[in-house]
Parts: C-alpha cells; sequence; structure tokens
C-alpha cells in the first residue's frame, strides 16, 4: 500500500472507527441508552421512570445505593438516615408545629416539590426547581406518580391521600399551541356587556369600539371579533393592546413646525389637512403645512393599563362578553 | 509523455473513487440503523414536525446543521490566520508567508458558497421539518435574520475581493491587508449573530410566563449564553480552521514528489498546528466559563450536564482534548529532528511525556456520574476515597494549567532550539527592550485590573457571607506576589538574567496557579464555592501573564542570536504528518460531540422551558448513537472539503512549479 492517499484515508476511517468504538463501550459501560418512557396516568411505576428519567430527580437525589448524586438528600434509607417517607413523618411533625396546623407526611412531599424553598433540609442549598415550571415541567399526573414513588420509599403508597395544589392545576402550562388557552374564571356576559357599554364605567370600551350600530369607530369594530379571533388573542388585545395592532389603527407621532409633538391615530387625511384623535379623545384637526415630521408608531392608542382598574372578575366577564360576538 | 500523464489522472481518479467507495461503506455501516428505521416506519407527526422520507427530522437537521458549523468554522476560523501570516510575510519580507496567505485564502474562498448553501439548506430544512418551531424561532429573529443576510452578502464581497485582488495589490499591502481585516470583522460579527441564535433557545430571554415572547429583538440576541458561547465558538474556530490547515499541509507533504513541495508543505503543516495550539490553549476556560454560564441560567440543565445524561460525554471529552495536547506536543517534539542545535532539549521531552499523560489522566477522572450499587461497592463508595478528589473542579482547573505549561515551553525550546546563546539585553539594543517592558507592563496591567476586582468583590455579591471575604483576600495577594514577581523578572531581563528572568517567572506562576491555587481551590469549594468562578479566572489570568512575558523575554534574548543553522524545512517523519491528520479528525470530532451536548442540553425543549418538543423525536440520544451520527459527520464533512480543496488546486501552480525559496 504505497499510496499515501489510500493511507491517509484508512487512517481517518480507523481514527473515527476508534471513536466509534470508544462510544459504543462507554454508551454501554453508562447503561446510556434509549430508556423507557413513563406510560399515561398515575401509578408508581410511571413515578419511579419520571423520577430515573424526564423528572431529573437523579441528577440530585440518590435513593439508598442507587444513583449517586449528592447535591439533595437522599431519598432512600443511607447511612445519612431513614427512608424518605419516614424522615416526611418527622419533618410533617416539624412544620406543623413552624404552621400552627396539622401537616401529614404526604402533604410535606407535595410540598416539597411544588414550593422546595419552603423548607430546606440542613446542608443543602436552595437550588431545586419548581417542578411543575419549566423545564422539568411536570403534569398534575406526573407529580402525583412521583409522590406515589416517593411514598413507596419506607410507607405505603396511597394515591387518595395526595392532593396536588390548585395552584398547580392552574399554573400548568403546556407549550405554545399545543394547549388552547382557557379563561381562569368563567366570567358573566352579561355583566361584561354592561361594562363594555357603560360610558362612565372603568372601561369605557364603547367610546372607540363599535358592536353593531352601538360604539365608537376610533377603534377597530367588534361586532364578530369572537368568530375570527381566538380568545387567547382576545385577552391579549385587551392587556397588551401594543402587542399587535391591526392594519390600520397603528399610532402616529408628529412634531409641529412650531414645536408640539401630538401622538395619536390618524382619522382621516385629505390633499391639505388631517384629523388626528389623542389617547385622551381629544380631536384635533391639523393643516399637512404645519407638520414638520411625521413617524408611525408601534403602539396602540388603547391604554395598556386596563388589569389595574378592572377586577379579575370584571377582565373576565369583559372576556366572556367578547366570546358572544361571533 | 501525454500517455504517461493520462495514465497518472486515471490512477488518480480510480483512487479517489476506491476512497470514496470506502468512506459511503463506513458512513452506511455508522447509520444503518436509522436507515433500517426509516424503511420499517415511515411515519408523519401531529406535532409541529414532519419527516423527511420518512428519516428522522432530529437527525436530518443534525447532519445539515452540524456539516454547516463545521464549514463556518472553516470560513470563519482561516481568515484569522491567512490575515495574520500575510502580514508576517509583509513585515519580515519573507514571499513563503505571502504565497502561504494566498494560498489558505484559496482555500477558505473555495469552502465559502458550499458554507452559505448549507447555511441556506438548514433554514429550509427548519421551515420544512420544524414549522412550529420555525415560525416561533424566524418570529424573534426576523429582523436579525435581513441584518444576518445582508453581511453573509458583505461577506461574499469582501471575500472574493481579498482572494482576487491578491496580484493586482501586491505592491499595495497595506491595503491588501485592510481588506482582510475587514473580512476577519465581517466574519466576527457573522459569528455573533449566529451564536446569540443558538443560544437563545439555550436560555430564551424576553419571555412572560405564559411562553409568549414580549421581549425586543436585542433582549433575545443579548441572552445571558451569548458571549459565553461567542467565546468559545471563536477560539475553537481558530483552532479548528489551525488543524484543518494542518492537515491539507501534511496530506499534501505525504503526496508532494519534490523536496521543495515537501519543504512548503512541512512549514505549512508546522503553521497549523501553532495556530491550532494557540487557540487550543486559552480553550478550556472558555468552556468552563460557558459552563458556569449554564449553571447560572439553569442548575437544572447545568446538573444535567456534568451530573446526568451528558457526564459520559465530557470523560469522552476529556480524552479528545488531552489527546490534542498531546498529540500537538508530540508533533512539536518529533519537528525538533530539522532544527540543528535541537539535541540539547531531547533529553527534557520524557518529562513533558509524563507531565502530559498524568495531567490528562487526572482531567478525565469522573466525579459527577451515575454509579451502580456494584459500581459503588466496588469503588468504595459514591466516590472513591482516594482519586474521587481528583474529580473536583478545583482539581481539573490546576491540571489543565499543568497541561498549557509544558505545551508552552515545547514551544520555546522549539524557537531556541537552533540558537547557540542569547544576545545580551543590556547591549543598546533599544526596541527589544522597549518589548520586554512594554509586556511586563501588560502583565502588571492584567494582574493589577484583577487583584483590584478581587480586593473590591463584595461577598454578598456572591450569596456569601461577610467573613468569607478572607478567601478573596488571599486570592487578591497571590495576584500581588505575581505582579511582584514580573516586575522582578523584567529587571532581571534588562540586567542580561533572561534566564533567571524566565525560571524565576515561570517557577512563580506554577506554584501558584497549579500548586497553591490548585489545592485552595478544595478549601474554597466546600467554604465558599460560588468564589471558584473567580479562583479559576485568578489562575488563568496569572498563567495567561506568564505565557506573554516568557515569550516576549525569549524574543528579546534570540532576535538576532547566532544559530547552529537554519531550520530543515521537508526534513521530517511521515508520523509527524499522520500526528497533524489525527489532530484535525480529532477537532472535527470534539466539535461535533459538543454540538451534541449543547443542543442535547436542550432535552424535550426547542427552546428551553418555552416551546416544548412533543413529537416522538423528543428524546436524548445515547452515547453510542452521538458517536455514529458525529462520526459520520466526520467522514462527511472530510470527503467534502477534501473535493472542495481538490477543485481549488485544478487551477492553482504546485509550490514545485514556483520558485521556492
Amino acid at each position: 500500500m504505497k499510496n499515501p492517499w489510500i493511507r491517509v484515508a484508512l487512517f481517518v476511517v480507523a481514527l473515527v472507527a476508534l471513536f466509534v468504538w470508544a462510544g459504543e463501550v462507554v454508551s454501554r459501560a453508562s447503561g446510556s441508552t434509549l430508556r423507557a418512557a413513563p406510560g399515561e396516568g398515575i401509578s408508581l411505576e410511571n413515578g419511579e421512570l419520571i423520577f430515573w428519567g424526564p423528572g431529573k430527580c437523579h441528577t440530585c437525589h440518590a435513593v439508598g445505593t442507587r444513583g449517586r448524586s449528592v447535591r439533595g438528600p437522599n431519598m432512600g434509607a443511607s447511612a445519612d438516615g431513614d427512608a424518605m417517607m419516614i424522615r416526611a413523618a418527622q419533618r410533617a411533625r416539624q412544620r406543623s408545629a413552624e404552621l400552627g396546623s396539622d401537616m401529614t407526611a404526604t402533604e410535606y412531599l407535595v410540598e416539597s416539590l411544588v414550593d422546595p424553598s419552603v423548607h430546606l433540609v440542613t446542608g443543602f442549598k436552595d437550588e431545586m426547581p419548581i417542578v411543575y415550571q419549566p423545564p422539568v415541567h411536570l403534569d398534575p399526573n406526573e407529580l402525583t406518580s412521583v409522590v406515589l414513588y416517593l411514598q413507596s420509599l419506607g410507607g405505603q403508597p396511597d394515591s387518595a391521600s395526595i392532593a396536588i395544589p390548585r395552584e398547580v392545576r392552574l399554573s400548568r402550562r403546556a407549550a405554545l399551541a399545543v394547549t388552547p388557552w382557557q379563561p381562569y374564571l368563567e366570567g358573566d356576559s352579561a355583566k361584561g356587556r354592561a361594562l363594555f357599554f357603560d360610558p362612565d364605567g372603568r372601561a369605557r370600551c364603547a367610546k372607540c369600539h363599535r358592536v353593531g350600530d352601538e360604539g365608537g369607530d376610533i377603534g377597530p369594530e367588534l361586532t364578530a371579533v369572537a368568530g375570527t379571533r381566538t380568545t387567547q388573542s382576545i385577552v391579549e388585545s385587551l392587556l397588551q393592546p401594543s402587542a399587535s395592532i391591526p392594519a390600520g389603527y397603528e399610532t402616529e407621532l408628529i412634531e409641529t413646525i412650531d414645536g408640539r409633538i401630538l401622538d395619536g391615530l390618524v382619522l382621516r387625511e385629505t390633499a391639505d389637512s388631517l384629523w388626528l384623535v389623542t389617547a385622551l379623545e381629544e380631536m384635533l384637526s391639523l393643516p399637512l403645512a404645519n407638520i414638520a415630521r411625521r413617524r408611525t408608531q408601534d403602539t396602540s392608542l388603547m391604554p395598556d393599563d386596563l388589569a389595574d382598574y378592572l377586577s379579575v372578575r370584571q377582565l373576565h366577564d369583559l372576556i366572556a362578553y367578547l366570546r358572544t360576538l361571533e | 509523455m501525454l500517455d504517461a500523464s493520462l495514465a497518472s489522472t486515471r490512477r488518480a481518479a480510480a483512487i479517489r473513487l476506491a476512497a470514496c467507495g470506502i468512506a459511503a461503506a463506513v458512513g452506511l455501516w455508522l447509520w444503518w440503523p436509522d436507515v433500517l428505521w426509516a424503511i420499517q416506519s415511515p411515519m408523519q407527526s401531529g406535532d409541529g414536525v414532519r419527516t423527511f422520507f420518512g428519516l428522522s427530522p432530529r437527525r436530518v437537521i443534525w447532519v445539515v446543521a452540524q456539516l454547516h458549523l463545521l464549514f463556518a468554522a472553516f470560513v470563519v476560523g482561516v481568515p484569522w490566520f491567512a490575515v495574520t501570516v500575510e502580514i508576517l510575510g509583509w513585515r519580515n519580507g519573507d514571499p513563503k508567508y505571502d504565497r502561504l496567505a494566498h494560498e489558505f485564502a484559496r482555500l477558505f474562498a473555495a469552502a465559502f458558497a458550499t458554507t452559505a448553501a448549507l447555511g441556506g439548506l438548514l433554514t429550509f430544512t427548519l421551515i420544512g421539518l420544524y414549522p412550529r418551531f420555525s415560525d416561533y424561532f424566524f418570529g424573534i429573529f426576523a429582523p436579525v435574520m435581513y441584518i444576518y443576510g445582508g453581511i453573509f452578502l458583505a461577506e461574499t464581497a469582501v471575500l472574493y475581493l481579498y482572494y482576487s485582488s491578491w496580484e493586482r495589490l501586491r505592491h499595495r499591502k497595506a491595503l491588501h491587508i485592510g481588506l482582510g481585516l475587514v473580512l476577519v470583522a465581517v466574519g466576527t460579527v457573522i459569528v455573533f449573530i449566529g451564536s446569540s441564535m443558538s443560544s437563545y433557545m439555550m436560555a430564551p430571554t424576553g419571555v412572560d410566563e405564559t411562553g409568549t415572547f414580549v421581549g425586543t429583538t436585542w433582549q433575545a440576541l443579548n441572552n445571558p449564553l451569548w458571549i459565553p458561547v461567542v467565546i468559545h465558538r471563536l477560539l475553537g474556530n481558530i483552532t479548528f480552521g489551525g488543524f484543518v490547515v494542518g492537515a491539507y499541509g501534511a496530506v499534501k507533504f505525504l503526496t508532494a514528489k519534490t523536496d521543495d513541495a515537501r519543504a512548503h508543505y512541512d512549514w505549512m503543516g508546522y503553521v497549523g498546528n501553532f495556530v491550532g495550539l494557540m487557540g487550543l490553549i486559552p480553550l478550556p476556560f472558555a468552556g468552563y466559563y460557558l459552563g458556569r454560564e449554564i449553571y447560572g441560567v439553569s442548575p437544572v440543565m447545568g446538573n444535567n450536564m456534568m451530573g446526568g445524561d451528558f457526564s459520559w460525554a465530557f470523560i469522552i471529552q476529556a480524552m479528545l482534548v488531552g489527546l490534542l495536547f498531546i498529540i500537538g506536543n508530540y508533533y512539536l517534539w518529533s519537528g525538533m529532528r530539522r532544527i540543528p542545535g535541537a539535541e540539547r532539549y531531547q533529553k527534557y521531552i520524557k518529562y513533558y511525556i509524563v507531565i502530559l499523560v498524568a495531567c490528562v489522566a487526572v482531567w478525565l477522572t469522573p466525579r459527577n456520574l451515575p454509579l451502580s450499587p456494584g459500581e459503588q461497592l466496588a469503588i468504595g463508595g459514591q466516590v472513591h476515597p482516594l482519586l474521587g478528589v481528583l474529580g473536583l473542579m478545583s482539581t481539573k482547573n490546576a491540571v489543565i494549567n499543568l497541561i498549557i505549561l509544558p505545551t508552552f515551553l515545547s514551544f520555546i525550546l522549539y524557537r531556541r532550539a537552533n540558537k547557540i546563546a542569547p544576545l545580551p539585553l543590556s547591549q543598546p539594543r533599544l526596541g527589544t527592550k522597549i518589548s520586554v517592558v512594554a509586556a511586563g507592563g501588560l502583565c502588571l496591567a492584567i494582574l493589577g485590573w484583577y487583584a483590584q476586582v478581587l480586593f473590591r468583590l463584595e461577598p454578598a455579591s456572591l450569596d456569601l457571607a461577610a467573613d468569607k471575604v478572607v478567601y478573596f483576600r488571599f486570592t487578591g495577594v497571590l495576584v500581588v506576589v505575581a505582579m511582584l514577581a514580573a516586575i522582578t523578572s523584567v529587571i532581571l531581563a534588562l540586567r542580561d538574567r533572561g534566564h533567571v528572568a524566565q525560571g524565576l517567572y515561570l517557577a512563580v506562576v506554577a506554584t501558584e496557579s497549579v500548586g497553591i491555587l490548585g489545592v485552595y481551590g478544595y478549601i474554597v469549594t466546600t467554604a465558599a464555592n460560588p468564589f471558584l468562578r473567580q479562583l479559576a479566572a485568578a489562575q488563568w489570568l496569572i498563567l495567561m501573564t506568564a505565557l506573554i512575558l516568557v515569550t516576549a523575554i525569549d524574543l528579546a534574548m534570540y532576535r538576532g542570536a547566532r544559530s547552529y543553522g537554519g531550520i530543515r524545512w521537508g526534513d521530517v517523519t511521515a508520523k509527524s504528518q499522520y500526528a497533524l491528520v489525527s489532530l484535525c479528525v480529532i477537532i472535527i470530532m470534539t466539535m461535533g460531540m459538543m454540538a451534541y451536548v449543547r443542543s442535547g442540553l436542550r432535552e424535550n425543549w426547542h427552546i428551553y422551558g418555552v416551546l416544548k418538543d412533543t413529537s416522538q423525536w423528543a428524546y436524548t440520544p445515547s452515547i453510542g448513537v452521538m458517536v455514529r451520527m458525529v462520526g459520520g459527520i466526520t467522514i462527511v464533512f472530510l470527503l467534502a472539503i477534501s473535493f472542495l480543496f481538490w477543485i481549488a488546486g485544478l487551477g492553482a501552480k504546485r509550490p514545485d512549479e514556483e520558485s521556492v525559496d
């Protein structure tokens, strides 16, 4: 084999093959192969798979002699103490004394998963993530399964004793476009309608928006808004009106030749004049000759502090009304 | 004559065809599980993901993205030293530098179009296979994409202008070098923008709690991992570019027909290795910085990196990087045979080998590996009672400094190998005196700045109790001691005690950076862990000043010194050229593996914590899958770049056809 090209090619292939071989050996030695994925529903087996898999619990906690992570307490019986459920009973008594109300061992387990900073075990840092939030992002069923698994470490698994807090269920957020957004409360559309059209109310939506024959024309017409927009989009428009401005409703910043700065929506424009409505709902007429500079802005004329004026209940009433406008 | 030429051409074509066949067979072998899987289960997903003719979309993206990154690394990395070599040639008037720089320019000009095409292919593939992700991602980065495209156009224009104006601007070299510097600057901007987009996927900013992007494009760009990734990538690109060019020189050397050509390509290989090692020396610290920032962004991600699914990948990485250092040093040592007078230094090499191998062994000692009960019983606990301490980060910081020192000393011995005796600095050589004083001043500025950082550091800023300030002060005092040593070394050098000055400063640096701070790191790990980052920075900065000052003194002492004779370029063993080839292959595999880690750390998230990958391909591939993929991509890349180099060389004169000095 005198040809250097072939020698170099074979040398390269041999190096790559050595790398692949070493990786395969490591893969086998480390058990770094595809793990079984947890199934659907609540079960102890799923909890164990989540603990040692997607829940990432094992990167900080060992269970007895299984695993070796020491960033968090060992969950099993070890030289450092009893198994988790026995310790949980002791800590629950301690927490009960602190809180002045009874706490069971299972409640302590749940609390340590959903709010790990509340009670830190001596000698460990406050670095555990909240498991129902990204990136771990366990759903209530997965969380229940993990608690079942932890109950089995020194105790009896009992799914009936596990109560996942309401805030966990409410805060459960799937990734974008996976789970459609839903209102937190059932609003009252009749109250929402009243709020919409009340000229002296906190929302005063009808001053700018038309529904059917009623309302103003400064903002977009909302007669069939629920038929053309998703609920999530409607909520976004209420709370962050500048996030997505319908075409033709962008505001303009205008500087007049005498130095005045005006900010508002141009309602109409002719060859020599324009009519501007400001955020204070003033209507101004301006000769074009008086304008020194003008620039379109990416902000909406609609106030962005509606959430400060409306209660959560009123906001949901308003959403409920808007959802009826199909 | 014509028949002989035709036969030679046919033979060469047959050899290349055979090489392609072998490589294709190996590639198929590496990928066969995926091919089989694709044949058996052509499927579609309803999770915002499409398949590619039944093939896993994830693997398709993996291949395209990695090939794009490798070509981009070459196109961005090589101009750095093409321009540097051109500047050196301009200053010293030696035409071989200019010829070498021109040859580099030809190589990256040939690779540029492929890089851009792969970038386009990556974008189209993302849009086609991951529409939901693309919608979200490009929605955020849309304004940047226009700028990105514009800068690519600018890069294209400057690159071809730089390459094609070589002859025309031969007598206006400053202008041509200016073009080269613009090329480097534009390439660096591209790295900045590209890195911000990939780092955003790991550390998204400007996102509200519902996962909606509510920030500005600048917020997205300026995410917490942006600069750490940029630094790591730029250094990686320089290392990669150096080693690829080194391998190119090696292959050309092995196939050269004349002594002149061998001399030219031997020199090219040497320069490539030199640049590669220069990039490699600070790379572990850039990696450490990136790793610490990843921990800062998400402890879950950080723990998974070093103590979870990816901990074994870092053992393999330590092996590969250790091999890069050892083989890079081996190449330098074996190259000493071409230097008359180098025999004097051969006796030191065995000590270097022992230090390097021992340090690499310590470096790849694991600490946070998931072990089975049987494994724990076998080693006597969760960590080995004796060797466990070698896995701590403070040990690793110490040994990487100890790896760098002999590598640096190999260079020093290499460059002074043919010199008979140093020239006295006390004689009127103002320029050399100024250079030594300037290097000393630079070292003092670096150390002085960091000393004041340490003395002013508030424990509360690191979530530490006030009494922990003692750790900062002690480290600060050591930095001040290094400053005093630097001043002493400069004075000694100016009084013709250059060797003593070098020895003194190296001894102080080794004692502080490796010895004292290495051991002190254990104490800091347990007593004031958050300070370990500043401690590691102190170790590294002290070491870097040694590289600056000792090099400056060496240059001053040996500039113009009498020599035993010139370097006999071309007088090297074939083994040393295979060392260059292996450096290139290893750096490609290392980059491929680290890309797997960086991407895999996001686990089942397209964008970490924001946009979930709910498809069936959202699992973390095993190490076995990774090595097959990275191995296959390495071979494909080498085939592709060899083909491009061959095309680029078709119209070029060979060195043996030119007048070689």
